[in-house]
């Protein structure tokens, strides 16, 4: 028996020391190591081994196993590596790794993911609400009834007389607020529509919205909680910011909010068109008419409110010049971000 | 809002630089949009005088004018009419370049050389006219250059003006707001008392018959008006803001309005019938043919400006034609009015009709106001146009309502801005913009805003006004104070970002598309006329025919990104997009949406990676399903999900190539479908490559995930494989061969794979060869041949009753 097993070794190496190939490697592995090979079927006689040598015996045929296992294994290391060019032959570490490359997330995803994520630190939820939305949510209920010269600001694409597509992320204000009594902070990311488009305007694009609603919310509260947003958004700690007057018909006061310009340190360019200064997004305090919409308080509660857009974030950030290139998904584009 | 910087030297002194004026403007909440230094193309443009005029000997239309600039005489030639001895005009001598792009050069026409042009002020891009060259007036010298002689250098300011600031359409209402920041009076252009308009011993009559829609209405008659041009000096004011001047009364008007605000009109006295003036709302059926030529249907709730039997003009928006002041007209009506900005706003939608006079009256024009500026127009006419006054006129005033106090708690200011003002400062900072402020208890002001600020009806109008002036920039910057809670985000949103990240790992790109879509795509995808996913959310007012409807399928979009790519020569290609379709329901006002996870793949397998080790094989229906296994994986809904080869034809959508189609299910659910799409449609989007896809519904997805994560014992014995090879006929799906093994439930059973098909040699034709590794484990002991043995052998037993198959090397 010992002897048997040793000559299986023997005739098994010198088989594997001549062979040249993978192929024929696997061949002869099956031969000698397979599950109906030739040290399966010697196995198979160790019942009729004694008794007391049957463990000794066992323990041998292992061992040789394991040992054939081993080179079977170098030698096919050997044998793969050589596979493509000449035995022996070192590698060529000049060649490209086996690398299979990332694809990457849309610009106004990764600016979006980045805007959220720095108001959810701050303790805001996330919410979000139809694109195609009710007049009364996009209009009516933010203090925009239907003959108010404000809604020559937004371009509107209709459905019909009472459906549209939102115009801005604002009419979730109104369906949070409906909803739930405050203490409220929510964001509201999603796509907007205006029937606009050129350099600077597509007719889709992205906003956020975020509100703050409590008792005591000040003004004060809201440049608090803007520039800590864009300290973050543009990492920067000593970022300028300039609250400008403004009008939005469900704020008031109402601001629009400047940024010392990012390209040029506020020095002068053609970006910010030589003043230095970049709006980057309207806010303001929610208007008390807005409060009586939803059955709040507006002697007891107060509240901010903001809204910005993504594109615009993205278009500063990394000097893109056409806001348009954005949704052709060229994958030259898509690619440098 | 258009004003330039000499027009507001007119009101007060601005020895500001132009930048200060702006940017102050732009932190009142005036925004400044653009400053232009106007006419600075014009610089070498210089005053020429003609000195004589000679017929050109070989052509009829021209002229030869000898001029002088400084002293040296030059001859010109010249083809305008006016051309006369005496003349200053506009020359632009050889090298200048004029606005039109034009370069001037010395040259021979028809053989008499010329050295320069004379210009017309269209030549010149100062107005539309080229009926002659420019007379310039006698001020002029010659040799001077046009902008000095005409006084043109000046600076245009453009003002992005927010709806809740009326009284700022203006440029004596912008002057008003530079007053208020430098501490001086206005210069008011009208400075005699307004003479009191009774209505007595007038030729003609007024009446309001809806004073809420019509609040004032003034009218004063003047006589022997004649109609000429203006005057260089009102021409250059509208010129300057891009205004076309017409005739004397028509600039007259309108110079008037852009300074006060308040829109005019001049009816031809003449032509209103029964010299009646009456203010009313439209009757059923009525039309007016409107300045603009226009014949309009008006409804009943538009207000009209009529006379004893028709309308002659829309009121607040547009004249009639009727009505209109012609060169003929000797004597002139004139209007100023204030109309209720609803009515006004209403009209004008209705009509599509937006006018300067619609713009302002919409937003609220100062009712005060209408007197003066009709006193101003009144004086501009005599001075102009020769006009000859009729003494008294109409100012029906019932509908003006006097404004009430509004109350204004300082504790409340302070609350709102997170300021500690007192109430004298309050006070102060509100009297600085002409409010009128009493103090009724440390608290508490009473504030009545003057007349022109429309906009003020709340207190926290005020307190908008407090912040305004005070300065935004002077609040405190603080962080609120509430109490801490649990952001609850919206679900989903992880998983998707999840999806996301996932596919990005993979190799995709995310693209997004428009919502809005081509409806021709329903066609292009081969799809029945009846197929309800036709059924699309349309748009009212799309801005192009591809944008026409909301899209109901992720598909179209991301083919187009295909075809986009590929012409662009970008042919390997993974992208997907995470978005909404939208599907109208039958008995909810919005439609339902859907968001889905799509993606589509084409050209090599692993784009970007190194084509050494990977090479270029093209991708194949494995890659999209493979893709689609690994996000069930990932969302751990797997158990639940059934991949269906779609075996009959009706299933399959009409895009995708019958043989290579999968249908998802989770549970009797659609979750989507993975195919190759069909050629015929490709060629319709203009791709030229195979290309393969992948659709599902993530709010399924999310509906029904994920399982809860749970431990089970590592396995204590080691496994055992072991190998079938079993031939079955072709029409097999060797997929069922796996599911068979699973179904029949062996305990010891941990795994089977498929590692090989194989066809050939050893092979009967129709037949082929699978190859299954099967894993064997116990959990309880090691498990022995004899035990593995009888399950192989039933499994085997099983699987070739099952599929007529044969066991492939049965010894």
């Amino acid at each position: 028996m010992e002897q048997d097993l040793r000559q299986l070794q023997a005739d098994a190496e010198t088989n594997l020391a001549t062979l040249d190939n993978l192929k024929d490697l696997e061949e002869i592995r099956v031969r000698y190591l397979g599950r109906k090979g030739l040290f399966t079927s010697l196995l198979r006689q160790l019942g009729q081994v004694s008794a007391e040598d049957r463990p000794r015996f066992g323990k041998l045929a292992n061992k040789i196993k394991e040992e054939l296992e081993q080179k079977f294994n170098t030698r096919k290391a050997e044998l793969g590596a050589s596979d493509t060019g000449a035995a022996g032959q070192r590698d060529d570490l000049s060649l490209p790794g086996r690398l299979v490359p990332f694809g990457r997330l849309h610009p106004v995803t990764q600016i979006m993911d980045e805007v959220c994520s720095i108001f959810v630190d701050l303790g805001f939820a996330v919410a979000e609400g139809p694109d195609v939305e009710l007049d009364y949510y996009n209009f009516e209920a933010l203090n925009i009834p239907l003959h108010h010269p404000a809604r020559d600001m937004h371009d509107t694409f209709y459905i019909n007389d009472s459906i549209l597509l939102r115009t801005h992320t604002s009419p979730m204000q109104i369906r949070a607020m409906e909803k739930e009594k405050p203490p409220l902070r929510i964001i509201a990311p999603g796509k907007v529509y205006r029937c606009d488009s050129d350099i600077t305007h597509t007719p889709m694009f992205q906003q956020v919205e975020g509100f703050l609603v409590d008792r005591k919310v000040s003004f004060a509260d809201l440049k608090g909680v803007l520039t800590v947003f864009c300290q973050k958004m543009f990492d920067q700690d000593d970022i300028r910011l300039r609250f400008r007057p403004s009008f939005f018909p469900f704020t008031e006061p109402s601001a629009e909010v400047d940024i010392g310009c990012v390209i040029c340190r506020g020095e002068g360019c053609r970006v910010c068109k030589q003043t230095g200064w970049l709006e980057i997004l309207g806010a303001g305090m929610i208007d008390p008419e807005v409060f009586k919409m939803v059955d709040y308080d507006p002697e007891e509660f107060s509240g901010f409110a903001f809204g910005l857009g993504i594109e615009r974030i993205a278009m500063l950030k990394y000097g893109i010049d056409d806001i348009r290139l954005f949704y052709e998904n060229d994958l030259r584009f898509l690619k440098q971000f | 809002m258009k004003f330039t910087l000499n027009w507001l030297k007119e009101y007060i002194d601005v020895d500001l630089s132009v930048e200060v004026v702006a940017d102050k403007l732009t932190m009142l909440g005036l925004e400044v949009d653009n400053v232009i230094e106007l006419y600075r193309d014009l610089d070498a443009i210089k005053v020429a005088r003609i000195v004589t005029v000679r017929p050109h000997p070989d052509a009829d239309r021209l002229t030869l004018c000898d001029v002088v600039l400084d002293a040296e005489e030059f001859q010109v030639v010249c083809g305008a009419p006016n051309a006369k001895p005496g003349l200053l005009t506009a020359i632009a001598l050889p090298g200048v370049t004029l606005p039109s792009g034009m370069e001037v050069r010395k040259a021979a026409i028809r053989g008499q050389e010329s050295s320069g042009m004379l210009c017309s002020e269209k030549d010149l891009g100062i107005s539309e006219d080229h009926s002659g060259i420019m007379e310039l007036p006698d001020i002029a010298r010659a040799g001077q250059s046009l902008p000095d002689a005409l006084s043109l250098r000046d600076t245009l300011i453009e003002v992005d003006l927010t709806p809740n600031r009326p009284d700022c359409t203006s440029v004596l209402g912008i002057a008003r707001e530079i007053a208020g920041f430098t501490n001086q009076k206005l210069k008011q252009p009208v400075k005699n008392e307004l003479p009191e308009l009774t209505g007595e011993g007038v030729p003609f009559s007024v009446e309001v018959l809806d004073p809420e829609d019509c609040p004032r209405y003034g009218a004063r008659l003047l006589k022997n008006v004649s109609i000429i041009p203006s005057p260089w000096w009102l021409r250059k004011r509208l010129l300057s803001v891009g205004l076309r001047p017409i005739n004397n009364v028509v600039d007259i008007t309108n110079l008037v309005m852009l300074e006060y605000g308040q829109p005019l009109h001049a009816f031809d006295f003449h032509r209103l019938g029964g010299g009646r003036i009456i203010v009313r709302r439209a009757r059923a059926g009525e039309h007016i043919v409107t300045l603009d030529g226009e014949k309009r249907q008006l409804d009943q709730e538009m207000l009209l400006i009529c006379d004893a039997e028709k309308p002659v003009a829309v009121a607040g928006v547009m004249g009639g034609e009727n009505s209109e002041v012609i060169e003929s007209t000797r004597d002139i009506l004139l209007e100023s009015a204030c109309f209720n900005p609803l009515s006004v706003r209403r009209t004008a939608r209705q009509l599509n009709l937006g006018t300067e006079a619609s713009y302002r009256f919409e937003r609220g024009v100062d009712p005060e106001v209408a007197p003066r500026a009709m006193e101003r127009a009144v004086q501009l006419l005599v001075d102009i146009a020769g006009a000859e006054i009729v003494a008294n006129g109409y100012d029906c005033v019932a509908g003006i309502k006097p404004r009430e106090a509004i109350k204004l708690r300082i504790s409340r200011t302070n609350d709102i801005l997170g300021l500690q003002l007192d109430v004298m400062e309050v006070g102060r900072c509100l009297e600085s913009i002409e409010l009128t402020v009493t103090v009724a208890d440390e608290d508490t002001l009473l504030v009545i805003p003057p007349s022109f600020r429309v906009d003020l009806e709340r207190e926290v109008d005020l307190i908008e006004e407090v912040a305004r002036l005070q300065g935004y920039n002077e609040i405190p910057t603080t962080m609120p104070i509430v109490p801490m809670s649990f952001p609850e985000q919206q679900p989903g949103l992880e998983l998707r970002k999840k999806l996301a990240a996932m596919l990005v790992s993979q190799g995709f790109f995310e693209a997004i598309n428009y919502s809005f879509v081509d409806e021709n795509y329903f066609d292009q995808l081969q799809l029945q006329g009846n197929d309800p996913i036709r059924k699309a959310v349309a748009l009212l007012n799309p801005l192009s025919e591809d944008q026409k409807i909301m899209r109901t399928m992720m598909l179209p979009g991301l083919l187009q990104n295909i075809a986009r790519n590929t012409s662009r020569q970008s042919n390997d290609i993974r992208l997907f997009e995470i978005g909404k379709v939208f599907h109208p329901l039958a008995d909810e006002p919005l439609p339902q949406e859907n968001i889905r996870v799509a993606g589509v793949i084409s050209g090599r397998r692993y784009p970007g990676a190194p084509l050494l080790h990977f090479g270029s094989t093209p991708v194949d229906i494995y890659d999209s399903k493979g893709i689609v296994e690994a996000i069930l994986q990932e969302v751990r809904i797997a158990k639940g999900v059934k991949l269906e080869f779609s075996k009959e034809s009706s299933t399959i959508p009409s895009y995708i190539q019958p043989d290579s189609c999968i249908v998802c299910w989770v549970g009797d659910r659609l979750l989507g479908y993975i195919g190759k799409i069909d050629t015929d449609v490709l060629k319709s989007f203009g791709i030229k490559q195979a290309a393969f896809f992948f659709d599902l519904d993530l709010d399924l997805i999310t509906e029904h995930g994920p399982e809860p994560k749970s431990f089970a014992q590592l396995p204590k014995f080691p496994s055992v494989n072991w190998d079938i090879a079993l031939i079955v006929p072709e029409t097999v799906a060797s997929g069922e061969l796996l599911t068979a093994i699973d179904y029949a439930g062996e305990a010891l059973v941990e795994a089977a794979e498929i590692f090989d098909i194989y066809r050939g040699d050893a092979i009967d034709a129709g037949h082929k060869s699978v190859a299954i590794s099967l894993t064997y484990r116990s959990l309880e002991q090691t498990l022995d041949d004899k035990t593995v043995n009888k399950v192989h052998q039933r499994l085997i037993a099983m699987l070739e009753k099952r599929f007529q198959g044969k066991l492939r090397d049965a010894g």
